[in-house]
């Protein structure tokens, strides 16, 4: 009974133990934060990644794509054993190449804008029930059958656009009657739509508008875009002109296709809103002379199959389809593993670094109580001697240690918790008061800070600060234990 | 029954080895009021710390009731202590953070576990009222330490030790912080106690003046019994 009530009330009367309840109170707070913080970013970038990779891939890495064609494979993979969990595929073309626009720079001059991206040739639709490709599209948004099809106000764009590149010489487009409700292209040029450029050209005619001569593309968003004073300019509007080039499927010849720009994609990850072009299946095939033949499927698994059956059931199972030597299955874990791994280790590392915070609070409970014990020398000489056991005394400083480490740990999860709660507010207050941003909304395009509070994550933080609090808290414990009665009460 | 035969001790003092008790021999009665006076290192102090098993002898042996209690470890020697001994100090060691009525009870909160001390709490608790009655504390119960008077913290303390009810006071020095008048007082209340409940009491002691009305003085020096019944006949300073 002692030792309950003596670590009770040291716990109320030792001003001491609040500095190592605040030690232990800080570290706690601050890994569940990090913690929430780093698996809201994780699980974000996982569900970005998934969503932009279907379920599993299958890739050759033959230039002219599979031998057979895309049907005959697709009933093969169903026949498969593989096949029972297979839900939907989408055959597609996967390249890389060289994309070009213009733009017009400060002079007014059409300036040519090269990148090299990776060109991929789908079906919209089979395409958008493999993944949440509908999802990520900026103007058929959500749409179950997407498509490469222009608007009107895109085709007459490109009609428009067709007629100033036919003067001799080039006349820039001038800015498009209505807005985008992004600041465009020609933001900075004064608009003369319907007027003419003074002096040099009479009004153009607008109607009638002829069909468009290219087919329809879906391009990054971020490649035609870019953001300045908070604001973003377009540097690329539906129904502008965008030249692909590309390797011929037969030999290492360059093939090239002028496309029309039908819609943008944001996934909202930097990494493929800057590289991904979407182009009609037929119209890559076409341009690269492959016939009919796709070098890439994407499957739609069944859902309810954890990662571990995927990648150990159904992968080699579709693997046993193929040629191992010219073609790969993996899953999507599989192929973005470098990149999941990296985050994992990133966060075991900030973990182990954090940690620290914690083993500091555990260097001042022993700090502390080290004095407590030599301040309490006479006190527990007097215990042993009304019969107090050295187990007794041990537990009193050890139960201390305990209760110092819980109450350091509800108070540190309070905290954490309520801060990863408010962590966007607080970014704001923080903002406002420094000046600088804390957190920059362009990297990584998400409108609030990604937080993900897992309990299992929150549970070993805290059994890890106890741990660290009650450990720290033996050795001068044991020393407490140790002490001979007579010692303590044989001077003042 | 409390026997000391033969006890020697020595204690280390950097190189040198200080022998504080040579073959000491002592018997002290049952229901006995007994003090010990001596000159300072004559072993008093470290006599009372053998005999209530707080320190352990080089040699010789301690027997209550017959029975060996010099070589008692762990948990048979701790309910000794609990139950047993009761201990008063010369600067009452009374705990700070606990006020004087929770003091009193640290015998019974030491020999209780939690569920155990639940079921006994409420007479524990009338019994330590009751002792802080006895001592003249009643009205200061809740009080801590460091709001007592030195007389009235070793009065606490003698409450303290007598929670357990005691077989056997053991009381080092316990006016030796106080004035003469406090002293007599706390004398007086061992006296009462003795006589009244047949506690057995053995007082260190420098004052003779107070020894003389204990039943037996035992004088020692240079670590042995010089005389077991000493008695001052007017002589009361120690030499």
């Amino acid at each position: 009974m002692y030792k309950l009530l003596l670590c009770l009330r040291y716990l109320r009367t030792r001003y001491l133990a609040f500095v190592c309840i605040v030690s232990v109170m800080l570290g706690v707070a601050t890994l569940i934060v990090v913690n929430s913080v780093m698996s809201g970013f994780s699980n974000k970038l996982k569900d970005r990644l998934h969503g932009v990779l279907a379920d599993v891939l299958i890739e050759t890495e033959r230039s002219d794509g599979f031998a057979e064609l895309p049907d005959e494979i697709v009933a093969r993979i169903q026949d498969s054993p593989a096949g029972q969990y297979v839900e939907a595929v989408s055959p597609t073309v996967e390249t890389f190449a060289l994309l070009q626009f213009h733009v017009l720079d400060r002079n007014r001059q059409r300036q040519p804008i090269t990148k090299h991206v990776r060109l991929v040739g789908i079906d919209p639709v089979r395409h958008a029930a493999v993944g949440r490709f509908s999802e990520y599209l900026k103007r058929q948004k959500d749409s179950p059958a997407p498509t490469f099809d222009l608007t009107e106000e895109a085709q007459r764009w490109l009609a428009k656009s067709q007629f100033y590149d036919s003067l001799d010489p080039p006349l820039a487009t001038p800015a498009r009657a209505g807005g985008d409700p992004n600041p465009g292209k020609f933001l900075e040029t004064p608009s003369v739509i319907g007027q003419g450029l003074p002096g040099i050209l009479p009004p153009p005619v607008l109607a009638p508008v002829p069909a468009p001569r290219f087919p329809g593309m879906v391009l990054g968003h971020s490649m035609c875009h870019y953001r300045r004073d908070g604001q973003e300019y377009a540097l690329l509007a539906e129904g502008d002109e965008v030249s692909l080039m590309t390797l011929s499927a037969q030999a290492v010849k360059p093939v090239s296709g002028v496309f029309a720009v039908a819609d943008f994609f944001k996934s909202e990850m930097s990494e493929y809103d800057n590289s991904f072009v979407y182009v009609p299946l037929a119209d890559l095939q076409r341009m690269r002379g492959m016939g009919e033949r796709v070098n890439a499927f994407q499957l739609r698994l069944k859902p309810g199959l954890d990662d571990a059956f995927v990648k150990a059931t159904v992968v080699p199972a579709l693997q046993d389809l193929f040629d191992p030597t010219t073609a790969r299955v993996s899953s999507w874990q599989q192929k973005q593993g470098p990149i999941l791994d990296a985050i994992a280790i990133e966060r075991g590392i900030l973990n182990v670094l954090l940690f620290l915070i914690v083993g500091v609070a555990g260097f001042s409970v022993l700090a502390i109580f080290t004095m407590i014990v030599s301040e309490k020398y006479r006190d527990i000489g007097v215990l042993k001697a009304l019969g107090a056991s050295d187990r007794g005394v041990l537990t009193i400083f050890v139960g201390y240690g305990l209760m110092l480490g819980l109450v350091g740990c509800i108070l540190g999860s309070v905290a954490g918790l309520l801060i990863t709660d408010r962590l966007n507010e607080i970014e704001v207050l923080l903002t406002r008061l420094t000046g600088q941003q804390v957190f920059d909304r362009t990297i990584y395009y998400f409108d609030r800070i990604p937080t993900n509070v897992e309990p299992l994550t929150v549970l070993l933080v805290n059994l890890g600060a106890v741990t660290v609090a009650v450990g720290s808290s033996v050795l001068p414990a044991l020393k407490a234990a140790r002490l001979q009665p007579v010692r303590a009460l044989r001077f003042e | 029954m409390l026997e000391a035969r033969d006890l020697s001790k020595s204690y280390r003092r950097h190189a040198e080895t200080v022998p504080v008790l040579s073959g000491l021999s002592l018997t002290v009665g049952d229901g006995e009021f007994l003090s010990v006076v001596g000159s300072s290192g004559s072993g008093k102090s470290t006599l009372l710390h053998l005999l209530g098993t707080l320190d352990s002898a080089d040699g010789g042996t301690i027997s209550l009731d017959g029975r060996r209690i010099d070589h008692l470890r762990g948990r048979e020697r701790d309910i000794l202590r609990n139950k047993t001994f009761g201990f008063i100090f010369q600067f009452y060691h009374l705990l700070p953070e606990l006020s004087a009525l929770d003091n009193v009870l640290m015998p019974a909160y030491v020999g209780s576990s939690v569920l155990g001390w639940w079921g006994q709490r409420r007479a524990k608790r009338r019994e330590a009222m009751g002792l802080l009655d006895r001592v003249g504390l009643g009205h200061r119960v809740k009080h801590k330490p460091r709001e007592l008077s030195g007389g009235e913290m070793q009065r606490a303390a003698v409450a303290r030790a007598l929670l357990c009810r005691p077989r056997v006071l053991l009381a080092d020095e316990p006016t030796g912080n106080l004035d003469p008048e406090t002293g007599a007082d706390i004398v007086k209340l061992l006296r009462d106690l003795n006589t009244d409940d047949g506690v057995t009491v053995v007082m260190v002691t420098h004052n003779l003046e107070l020894a003389a009305k204990t039943d037996r003085i035992v004088r020692m020096a240079r670590g042995r019994v010089t005389d077991d019944s000493f008695r001052p006949d007017g002589e009361l300073a120690l030499t």
